[in-house]
Parts: C-alpha cells; sequence; structure tokens
C-alpha cells in the first residue's frame, strides 16, 4: 500500500500529555490522521502507556461506555471505551482495581467551553501487564521526553520549533518531571 | 465492403469458382452490419463458408495463395505474414507449454528472432547450431515483438551450409548476466547474483526442487529452484554463485528463479549476509490478523484466506502457529514474523493446545485473543533478517529486566545539571 504507513507509539507521560493543547491535521483529506503536539515536541497521534488503572467506571446511558483513569509516576491519564472498542471495553468490564495495564491507543481532544482542550485516549488494547514491564515503560518514556527537551533546546526539528513557540516550554519544568518519573524506579529497587 | 467482396471472389475466380457477388456482399454485410462483426473476422467467416459450400479442402485454398518469397529477418516487419527463412538455431529454450515442441531464437546476418514450433505441426526437432531453410512460416506479434511460427504448413530443410549470425547481442555467451547485488534486483531481468542460502523453506511442491532466501551483503530476496532447472541442490548456510537466474515480481516483491539455463557454483567463501540481520527493540504493540491459529495450503505453504490459497483454490489446509506482530520504539515501527517455533516458545502454547482450544471454543480466534493477552504492550528485543517490510524473527527475547545502569546514568545527568 504506497503511502500508508503506520502510526508510530508516542511515548509522553501523562502530565506532559495533559499540558497539551495544540492539535493539528490535513484540513484538505478528511481522513487525515489529528495530531496532538505536546509542549516537549512529540506529534502524538497513536500513544502507547503502561501503568495503574486505579478507577473505573461505566458512564454509558444506553449502552456500556467504560471510563478508566491510568496513572504514572506524574499523573493521570484517562481512557474511553465503548462499543467500538469492544475488546478494550470488555477489558475494562471484566478487571480488577488495581492492576498495571498496558494501553495503546490514538489521542483524542476535547475543547471544553472555556477554551480548554482535554486530552483523552481511545484505545486499540488494553492488557495486564506485571510490574517489570511498567517499569521499563517508566525508563522508555524518561528516556525519550528527555531527548525531546533536548531537541527543543537546540530548536532541531520542526515539531520542537513548533511546540516551543505555542507553549514557551519551560524545559526545567519538564526535566523535573523526567527526573521525578526516573527517582520512583529508584523508590521500588 | 464491396472491396472485401470483390477481393473474395477474385480469389475464389482463381481457383476456377464463379462465385455470386451478391451472395458474398449480403454475407458480409449481415455479419458487419446486423451482428457487429469485426470486417475481418466477416471476411474469414464467409471464405470459409464458401470453401465448405463448394467443398475445397482448406489447405489447397490457403496452400495456394500462400506462395511466401525468402525474407531476411530484419525485414519482417508484418503480423500474418507468411515467410520462408534461412536461419541457423541459435539457442533452444525451455518449453514451457505441452502444445510446443520446441522454442527459441533463430538467426541469419541480419538479426535473430524468437520462433515457436506447435507439437501439431509434426516437423522434425530442430538443432541447437544447425541452419535450417524454414518454408512457410507464419509471422506474430507478441508484446510488441515479431516472432515466427512454425505450423503444418510449414516444412523445415536442413541445410549443408552454415548461416553466419549478425547481430552480436544474441550470442549463447554473450548472455551470460551481469553480477548484480541483491537489493539491485528488480523484475524482468536476468542476472547473476552471488550470495549465501540464509533459509531453506519446506517444499511440498513438485514441480519446486527448493525454495528459500539467499542473501548478500546487500539484501536477502526469495529463490524458487524449479525441478526443471535439473541443478543439484543447495545447502543452508553455504554460499553459491548463482548465474543467469530470471528476476521477476511477485506481490510487488522482486524474487528469483532457477531454471534450466542457470547454473550453480559453490563457493569457498563465506558471503557476509550482514547488513540485513538486524535487532530490534521494542514494545509490542499490535498483533495482526492472520496470526494465531492458522491454516496452509499443503502444496505451497501459503497462508489461507477463508479456507482458500491464492494459488491452489480451495484446498483441506494445514494447521500452524504464528505471529505478525509490529513492535514500535517509540520513534519506528517494524513489522515481525514470528514462526511456530518460537511462537511455541513465546507463548507456551503447542500446536496441539491451540488446535484443542480453538475445538473447545468452536473458534480459531480464540488463540489468537490469548497470544494478545500474553504479547502485546511487553518489550521485545528481536532479532532476523529483513525481507521486505518484514523482520523474519531469528530469535525474540522478553527484557526481563530493568537497565539499571542507564537509569543511574541518567540521573547523574539529571543531577549535574
Amino acid at each position: 500500500m504506497p503511502g500508508f504507513f503506520r502510526e508510530v507509539a508516542r511515548r509522553v507521560f501523562a502530565q506532559e500529555l495533559k499540558d497539551s493543547n495544540l492539535t493539528s491535521r490535513d484540513e484538505s483529506d478528511q481522513y487525515a490522521p489529528q495530531y496532538v503536539l505536546t509542549p516537549t515536541g512529540a506529534k502524538v497521534n497513536r500513544i502507547f502507556l503502561v501503568g495503574t488503572l486505579i478507577e473505573k467506571e461505566d458512564i454509558g446511558s444506553d449502552s456500556e461506555y467504560w471510563r478508566g483513569r491510568i496513572s504514572d509516576p506524574t499523573g493521570s491519564y484517562l481512557v474511553y471505551a465503548g462499543q467500538y472498542q469492544p475488546e478494550a471495553a470488555q477489558f475494562l468490564a471484566d478487571c480488577e482495581l488495581p492492576i498495571f495495564v498496558a494501553v495503546i491507543g490514538k489521542t483524542s481532544t476535547y475543547t471544553t467551553d472555556d477554551g480548554n482542550v482535554l486530552t483523552s485516549i481511545r484505545p486499540e488494547s488494553i492488557q495486564q501487564v506485571d510490574e517489570l514491564t511498567r517499569d521499563l515503560w517508566v525508563l522508555d518514556t524518561a528516556k525519550q521526553t528527555l531527548e525531546r527537551i533536548k531537541a527543543i533546546e537546540a530548536e532541531e526539528n520542526p515539531n520542537s520549533k513548533l511546540a516551543k513557540e505555542h507553549y514557551s516550554t519551560d524545559t526545567e519544568y519538564y526535566r523535573a518531571m523526567v527526573k521525578k518519573a526516573l527517582e520512583s524506579l529508584k523508590e521500588t529497587a | 465492403m464491396k472491396q472485401t467482396a470483390e477481393s473474395i471472389r477474385d480469389r475464389f475466380l482463381k481457383l476456377g469458382v464463379d462465385v455470386p457477388i451478391e451472395d458474398v456482399e449480403s454475407r458480409l454485410d449481415e455479419l458487419i452490419t446486423k451482428f457487429k462483426v469485426p470486417s475481418n473476422e466477416a471476411q474469414r467467416s464467409v471464405t470459409n463458408y464458401i470453401l465448405k459450400k463448394y467443398s475445397i479442402p482448406k489447405n489447397e485454398f490457403y496452400m495456394r495463395q500462400a506462395e511466401p518469397q525468402l525474407t531476411k529477418i530484419v525485414d519482417i516487419s508484418e503480423n500474418g505474414q507468411w515467410t520462408n527463412l534461412k536461419a541457423k538455431v541459435v539457442q533452444l529454450w525451455e518449453n514451457t507449454h505441452e502444445s510446443i515442441s520446441q522454442v527459441g531464437l533463430l538467426g541469419d546476418e541480419t538479426g535473430i528472432i524468437k520462433f515457436t514450433e506447435w507439437k501439431n505441426a509434426e516437423l522434425p526437432e530442430l538443432e541447437q547450431g544447425e541452419s535450417y531453410l524454414l518454408r512457410s512460416v507464419v509471422v506474430g506479434e507478441y508484446n510488441g515483438r515479431f516472432q515466427v511460427q512454425l505450423n503444418k504448413n510449414s516444412s523445415v530443410e536442413k541445410l549443408g551450409e552454415a548461416i553466419v549470425v549478425g547481430g552480436g547481442d544474441f550470442i549463447p555467451t554473450a548472455r551470460e548476466s551481469e553480477l548484480r547485488n541483491i537489493s539491485d534486483l528488480e523484475g524482468g531481468q536476468w542476472a547473476t547474483v552471488k550470495g549465501k542460502i540464509v533459509q531453506l523453506w519446506e517444499n511440498t511442491h513438485e514441480s519446486i526442487e527448493q525454495v528459500g532466501l539467499i542473501g548478500d551483503p546487500t539484501g536477502v530476496i526469495k529463490f524458487t529452484n524449479w525441478a526443471s532447472s535439473e541443478l543439484p541442490d543447495m545447502e543452508e548456510g553455504k554460499s553459491y554463485v548463482l548465474k543467469n537466474i530470471v528476476v521477476n515480481e511477485w506481490g510487488g516483491r522482486a524474487q528469483i528463479q532457477l531454471n534450466k539455463s542457470s547454473s550453480i557454483e559453490e563457493l569457498d567463501e563465506d558471503i557476509e549476509v550482514g547488513s540485513t540481520t538486524s535487532t530490534y527493540l521494542g514494545a509490542m504493540v499490535d498483533i495482526q490478523t492472520g496470526s494465531g491459529l492458522i491454516k496452509r495450503c499443503p502444496e505451497c505453504k501459503r497462508a489461507l484466506v477463508k479456507g482458500a490459497c491464492a494459488e491452489h483454490g480451495k484446498v483441506k489446509g494445514e494447521y500452524d502457529l504464528r505471529i505478525k506482530a509490529v513492535l514500535d520504539s517509540g520513534t519506528s515501527t517494524q513489522d515481525v514474523l514470528i514462526n511456530r517455533e518460537l511462537t511455541e516458545e513465546l507463548s507456551g502454547l503447542t500446536l496441539d493446545t491451540a488446535i484443542a482450544m480453538a475445538a473447545d471454543a468452536l473458534d480459531p480466534g480464540v488463540v489468537l485473543d490469548k497470544l494478545k493477552h500474553e504479547l502485546v504492550g511487553r518489550y521485545y528485543t528481536v532479532t532476523g533478517h529483513k525481507l521486505d517490510r518484514y523482520l523474519l524473527v531469528d530469535s525474540i527475547t522478553l527484557r526481563t529486566s530493568l537497565d539499571r545502569e542507564m537509569l543511574d546514568e541518567m540521573l547523574t545527568e539529571m543531577e549535574v545539571q
């Protein structure tokens, strides 16, 4: 399939994703993917995260619509799964709390009346994993976030430049976030 | 149309048969105007009708009008032309169809042309290197190139003198094809490659001798050695020079085939298939359809789609386990193919248990679900050979420990700043 490529699943901590409010999409193509550009310049369509599922609730009125809250060392993500994510919805319906989960999904954004952008995740897959996988993910995400922070400081690529322009990214703030995440790994050792 | 009618009448007049022109015209008119038959088809149909009506043997009729001239190959210019040729058999090819008795190249001082001798022509076998007078051969056109065909009405006479062949680029020795990099191969060319047999695949089709992968420093490609090539078997891990192989494309991918004119030479040296053994680290983010418990065609080992093989149609499939997965590093993705052995190892699920599970649930999908459940979201290190967009996995290991050294390094680095 020429022209087709799979979106890479980005690694972004919850805190950074929550701070994101810049979305972009190619308006000329209704099937173009929507991206969220984060403060450190990750252009996210698909995301991979491993964290602890700490809350779940069926918020659907007619059919089941599940909301799950997943925490990482920096904050939490919200995932929503309804009839179009049957496997993920089934998982949320059946699982116990709390557990470690790995989520692969697409980001989606919602702008509130007062202009706040909320980013949530529509899961393609949720699986229960072990603690080690969660630790591996934290290290992986810390490393990739740190690389993006360095790219912001060097103004290396278009995404970094755009992110810096839009958010006036305070790289020290995100360095502190990465450090906090890494230190949490030391505690479990 | 009038002209056509006249010409048909004239041809019969030569044979001493006077056909009423109105009859010819009305028949032509009916075919062409009413039944939308192309004019040359109509002409043939009407001619055949008259032949039958007057009981004229077809052969006699066509023989008489065909009084071909001796032609040089370079002068062959018209599709459907009958001609006589004095030419040398430059090369005989492997013939691919049962209704063909011989196929190859004829040459004279002006050029080279492909010939086909039909089985029903019942002509003596031509010998490579001998020269012949070929009478009443028909010129045909295929893919924009002329060729000559020997049929029932043709005749062959061996000549004492040898015809000198011009057109140097077809001299057999010059056909030794160029040595190429595997990554440069494209469909529709002849080539010579030097490489190591990376993998031999199981093969049950009787017309295939061997099938597998061969690699050189630039890449890996699928090869097929046909049984009809009568070439020796190759061994996995040994290096060879494969001369005069044909490159073609299947499903958008180049592959190579060895046939009767190819040759295999074993090499003492060990060809490096270096750059193609690659390692990839990432999280498994997807297991795709076509994974888990699948059925393969017993003939060609292709995975069946809805119980049918792309090549052999509806077949009774054989069960297999495999995984088509996507690994993701956060900056790139890699499609990987995991074979049955590694799938069993990774999932702790044997083929037999998988079959039993599927039978219990009346659904092979439960195996796929189980694999997703066990594997997706975990971090793996895989090594294998790149083939197109896939990495054919030789080994896959779950990451089982946190790199504490890296963790400490990163923390130290952050303290310093």
